[in-house]
């Protein structure tokens, strides 16, 4: 679909907000400030998948992943330029969060089953650090105020949580390698 | 994944970069910092980093529909997008232009701290505890509106979005929410005030809930609300913004807006201010008043 969406089908454009819009809107809504602000970055959002397209390489990961990396580049672009405003408010209270069990989240993508499987080996505190950073767009400075814990301590749970993340997901696909 | 990673390791300051980088966004300066140390290792691991991050929101999200408004804006946006020879050409531009960017990661412009400004203020007899002082943040906070925007003003197939009443009443259904009666004080614009907090500790979100309260002339004066942080220097209360109460309200419902996060909110209160906030509060008027304990 993106290729074709590179190509500039329009029927191609159509089912790509049909196919990924709940996901952009998804997170769009976790990252903004206001509903209003979710609705202007998923159009913003849109725009970027529409122009970036062409670059989609399969060999370097699912559709979705694809989609939610430009997401997200583009929503921490937006709140970057918000940081002068109050810290967030969310669009979403911050209890929703239902992380995906492996079996849901390979339904997803074979990403965001490797990213629920690494996240199962994390001690609780080190996922809430993830959670608000990479779910809610806090600041490691707002994490630690909010948590009440060290900044540094903060760096270290996001860090060794996103490199495990990382390991699970380069484990994987160096097995598919081997075995392909 | 890894046919064509580079050889290494970034060192240990690097990958604080790129972590902070595909997190929350680098400072100008801290985006110079990596400018300098960039390598063909560094892009590949933030290429991973993004990756697995990208991984954790798809993990994390729960993909409802969008709105229905919405749907529609993006399929005429498309068509807008997608519809002439000429957009086709624009289209391949901007195309080499997202490539552009895919490949160099944003470097957002850092926002002046907010939290630099402090202001003192001396003696305040009337308050229950005993501050001296008052923070706020440097700029004089933006009003806070009383009512949601009138929905005549909005197409009508978008729909309008939740009254702070209706946000409240959710907020007051959470078992974890903060309440906190509002009590009056002896101060003349005070009399016949009853009022409540609800407050969700956790999101940082809250609503002040007013009856009684004095109709304001904004040109003139307008109520601020300040949240005393137990987690903070008592002396230093967090702005929650300022609002006005329309001619003729015989109850407002308030949202507040933090300037800061509250770790541990221990009281409350209300004064009346000049237009546009008070930067140091002269306290002459507090109108209303509550402690959680």
């Amino acid at each position: 679909m993106l290729q074709r969406i590179a190509s500039g089908d329009p029927a191609a454009v159509r089912e790509c907000i049909e196919q990924y819009g709940p996901l952009v809107w998804s997170i769009a809504r976790r990252l903004s400030r206001t509903p209003s602000d979710a609705e202007d970055a998923t159009q913003e959002i849109f725009l970027d998948i529409w122009r970036s397209a062409g670059r989609f390489d399969a060999s370097q990961g699912s559709d979705k992943v694809f989609i939610a990396m430009i997401a997200r580049r583009r929503l921490i672009d937006r709140l970057r330029k918000t940081s002068a405003e109050p810290p967030m408010d969310p669009v979403e209270t911050l209890d929703t969060i239902a992380w995906a069990d492996p079996g849901t989240a390979l339904e997803t993508s074979i990403e965001a089953e490797q990213a629920t499987r690494a996240l199962a080996e994390l001690r609780p505190e080190q996922r809430q650090v993830l959670e608000l950073g990479l779910l809610y767009g806090l600041s490691q400075s707002e994490i630690a105020a909010r948590l009440d814990m060290p900044l540094g301590t903060v760096k270290s749970f996001m860090r060794r949580g996103l490199i495990k993340v990382r390991e699970f997901m380069n484990v994987d696909a160096e097995g598919v390698l081997s075995e392909g | 994944m890894s046919d064509t990673r580079p050889q290494g390791q970034p060192d240990e300051a690097m990958v604080d970069l790129l972590i902070k980088q595909v997190t929350e966004g680098l400072s100008p300066a801290e985006q110079r910092a990596l400018d300098v140390l960039d390598t063909e290792v560094a892009s590949a691991y933030r290429r991973d980093l993004e990756r697995a991050a990208a991984a954790v929101t798809l993990a994390g999200s729960d993909q409802k529909p969008m709105p229905e408004a919405l749907a529609a804006r993006l399929a005429q946006q498309a068509a807008q997008h997608f519809s002439s020879s000429a957009q086709a050409a624009d289209l391949g531009a901007a195309r080499a232009a997202g490539e552009a960017r895919i490949d160099q990661p944003h470097t957002p412009q850092r926002a002046a701290n907010r939290f630099g400004a402090l202001g003192w203020l001396a003696a305040a007899a009337c308050l229950v505890l005993a501050v001296i002082g008052w923070e706020r943040s440097p700029a004089p906070p933006a009003p806070v509106a009383a009512t949601p925007p009138p929905a005549a003003v909005l197409p009508a197939e978008v729909p309008p979005p939740p009254t702070p009443a209706e946000e409240r009443a959710a907020l007051l259904a959470k078992s974890d929410s903060l309440k906190v009666s509002l009590g009056a004080t002896k101060d003349p614009a005070a009399a016949g005030v009853t009022g409540d907090v609800v407050w969700d500790p956790l999101t940082q979100r809250g609503f002040l809930h007013f009856a009684g309260l004095q109709a304001n002339d904004p040109a003139v004066h307008q109520y601020q609300i300040w949240i005393f942080d137990a987690g903070r220097d008592k002396r230093y209360p967090v702005d929650g913004g300022v609002f006005d109460v329309p001619a003729n309200t015989s109850e407002v419902v308030i949202p507040i807006r933090a300037a800061l996060i509250v770790r541990k909110p221990a009281a409350f209160a209300v004064t009346v201010e000049k237009p546009g906030g008070a930067v140091v509060s002269g306290r002459e008027h507090v109108v209303a008043l509550g402690t959680t304990g």
